[in-house]
């Protein structure tokens, strides 16, 4: 199931986000949400192990989803408290839909990490975006990792040499956020520039185009499963 | 022929009153193995970046004199041309590596200059042998050790087929390994007949060196 | 009691690779303890599995007689100094001479004193000329000095040093060998990952080598 082309995977993804952000309702994004998973499940994805790694950001959606919900006061009233009114349908309803929604980009994220960032920027080149652009995302993609290993270094050592993030008053917060992001930007900048170097010296511009060692065809395989995807959604369209 | 030649170089940053490099001369023979020593911060990545041609290309400042390599000024060479003549070899592996696998990476180089494919593929084979990683072809880099990574930059490099080739501190990061098997392939690169120039401080990674250059105060 | 004691811990990676299986170790403080082996083989795992920067997964760490998951990492920060392998991850601030003195300044203490020792680190460690550098422009060296030294600054008992001799030449290393000996006369232990041979010989009471979870003499 992983010989199937990056493009095709990146068609399904498109194609997914597209319906979830023309839809509004509930039933229908749980549908769409529903077929991303189907294939994800289908590409062997394992979704727990990545809702866990993931359950600092999953934790901050359903706040966001929660708080947007209190905000909302059109609707009928669900909970009350004395006069106060904590949430009304609408509310849910609203929040509930950009839960789905998010948890629909999640998933199509992870059906496309199942092709490696080299075979991404093929397909992107293959479908005629400019090499330098392809390999700016592949760029991002591997110093992701690095960037997150940074940031929790940079967090331990502020906090062992003493100063409490929990604890901080919060005019002095914005002076430790400083301190800490201020070297990461700096320290983002140094090594983009080590690897411009690198590349640069491996002769990365030298001529407009660029042959490529690795070749992707589409299979029948990938054929039939876009015209399936197009179907699907073609179906979906009408019969919302 | 001279493979370098370095004349009257100077350089200082932009936003800096101190030069970096003042007035230096020296010239390096084609096949010689030369080794450039000095304490830190008096500019020996600062030369090896002069010597590539990444200065002025791609760090600016102030720089007057000249760098030859092989006869023509560096100024006048196009990319394609630099680095399929130079290749240099930075002290930190993680970010001279950036492709989901070897192949991938080794192919980068040769891909940039338009090579075709089945000659990319003939110098990954031979490259892959000559450094005794042939079964780590489909590896993330990533999953190295630090001395395996460097060991896929300079054969990230040697894609290109450089005469020159400058190392810059490679070895910083490296465990004694890790130091031993770099050491035998820049060894196996020199009986080959490159031209090698390495800045390092520590006299155990130049051992192999025919000669040895001062810079700064000594 | 004057010992770091890790007793029967055990820890694995999120991908589920085991690297300790009731693993024990005994650190005296006062002695210099050289950590060796393998890269990948754990070595910066166990340094942060003491400092308490991530936690076993069974069994006990004390740092001195105090259960280390009692003590928050503001608290280990004041008895061990940790300088990690990338020094770039612990330098903040917009000045070197503002690295050495913030934290304290900002916890309170007395500024005029804090400059003061910060003023001696910078001595010691030949940073003088880059006081008013920032820290994040200055060379591998020289970063790597600016750590150890900052750590310096609240006077802790034991040192924790991740690879200091990486991109040090030899004047420099020496500069920090007449350092780790000053630091040997006022007892202060340490536990040092390092690979540099003569570096080893030269500061060592006791090298011991990590490989597969295990320890070796």
């Amino acid at each position: 199931m992983n010989d199937i082309d990056p493009r095709t995977k990146l068609i399904q993804v498109l194609i997914l986000s597209t319906l979830a952000l023309i839809y509004n309702k509930l039933s229908l994004l749980s549908l769409i949400l529903l077929a991303a998973i189907v294939i994800a499940l289908l590409n062997r994805i394992n979704l727990l192990s990545i809702l866990i790694r993931l359950k600092r950001l999953v934790k901050m959606i359903i706040l966001i989803a929660l708080i947007q919900s209190l905000l909302t006061k059109t609707g009928n009233p669900i909970f009350r408290i004395g006069n106060f009114t904590l949430l009304t349908d609408y509310g849910l309803i609203k929040s509930l839909e950009f839960i789905l929604r998010l948890g629909i980009i999640i998933v199509s994220a992870a059906i496309i990490t199942t092709s490696s960032s080299r075979e991404i920027i093929q397909g992107l080149i293959q479908w005629h975006c400019p090499y330098e652009i392809a390999f700016m995302v592949s760029v991002a993609i591997r110093f992701l990792p690095i960037f997150k290993e940074e940031m929790t270094d940079m967090i331990t050592a502020i906090q062992l040499r003493g100063i409490d993030l929990h604890k901080v008053k919060f005019n002095k917060k914005i002076q430790v956020y400083k301190y800490i992001l201020t070297p990461i930007t700096i320290n983002s900048v140094i090594k983009a520039k080590e690897l411009a170097a690198a590349m640069e010296m491996r002769g990365f511009r030298a001529y407009p185009q660029r042959t490529s060692y690795m070749v992707l065809k589409m299979q029948a395989f990938d054929y039939i499963i876009i015209g399936l995807s197009i179907a699907a959604a073609f179906l979906f369209f009408t019969f919302q | 022929m001279k493979a370098v030649e370095v004349k009257n170089l100077s350089f200082k940053y932009n936003n800096s009153e101190d030069y970096v490099l003042e007035d230096v001369n020296f010239s390096v023979n084609s096949g010689e193995t030369v080794a450039i020593i000095g304490q830190s911060g008096c500019g020996k990545s600062t030369l090896c970046n002069c010597i590539s041609g990444l200065i002025p290309r791609v760090y600016t400042g102030h720089l007057s004199g000249e760098v030859l390599i092989y006869g023509e000024n560096i100024k006048n060479l196009s990319i394609a041309d630099t680095v399929t003549r130079i290749g240099i070899i930075f002290q930190n592996p993680s970010t001279q590596l950036f492709s989901p696998t070897i192949e991938d990476e080794l192919a980068f180089g040769p891909e940039n200059l338009c090579v075709d494919r089945d000659e990319i593929g003939i110098r990954i084979e031979k490259i892959l042998k000559t450094i005794n990683m042939e079964k780590y072809r489909y590896d993330n880099p990533n999953n190295l050790s630090g001395g395996q990574q460097q060991l896929i930059a300079i054969a990230s490099v040697l894609m290109l087929n450089p005469a020159i080739l400058i190392c810059d501190e490679i070895m910083s990061w490296i465990d004694d390994e890790g130091k031993e098997i770099i050491m035998n392939v820049l060894l196996k690169l020199k009986e080959d007949g490159k031209t090698i120039i390495m800045v390092d401080h520590e006299l155990e990674n130049i051992k192999i060196s025919d000669r040895i250059i001062y810079l700064g105060g000594q | 009691m004057n010992n770091i004691d890790i007793n029967n811990i055990s820890y694995e990676y999120h991908r589920g690779r085991q690297i300790f299986n009731n693993f024990s170790l005994q650190l005296k403080n006062g002695e210099t303890t050289f950590l060796t082996g393998c890269n990948g083989c754990g070595k910066t795992t166990l340094t942060k599995l003491i400092m308490g920067i991530i936690k076993p997964t069974s069994g006990e760490i004390k740092i001195f007689g105090k259960r280390a998951d009692s003590l928050s990492l503001g608290s280990m920060g004041e008895i061990i100094g940790y300088v990690f392998q990338y020094p770039e991850r612990q330098l903040f601030s917009s000045s070197v001479m503002d690295e050495l003195t913030f934290p304290l300044i900002f916890k309170g203490y007395n500024k005029i004193e804090t400059f003061e020792k910060a003023k001696d680190l910078l001595k010691i460690f030949d940073l003088e000329k880059v006081k008013n550098s920032y820290p994040s422009l200055l060379s591998y060296g020289e970063k790597r000095r600016l750590a150890i030294a900052s750590v310096l600054m609240v006077v802790p008992k034991y040192l924790i040093l991740d690879e200091p001799t990486a991109s040090l030449d030899n004047h420099r290393i020496d500069a920090l060998s007449d350092v780790l000996i000053e630091l040997k006369n006022r007892k202060i232990g340490m536990l040092i990952i390092s690979h540099n041979k003569t570096f080893i010989e030269k500061h060592k009471d006791r090298v011991i080598k990590l490989e597969g979870g295990q320890i070796y003499e």
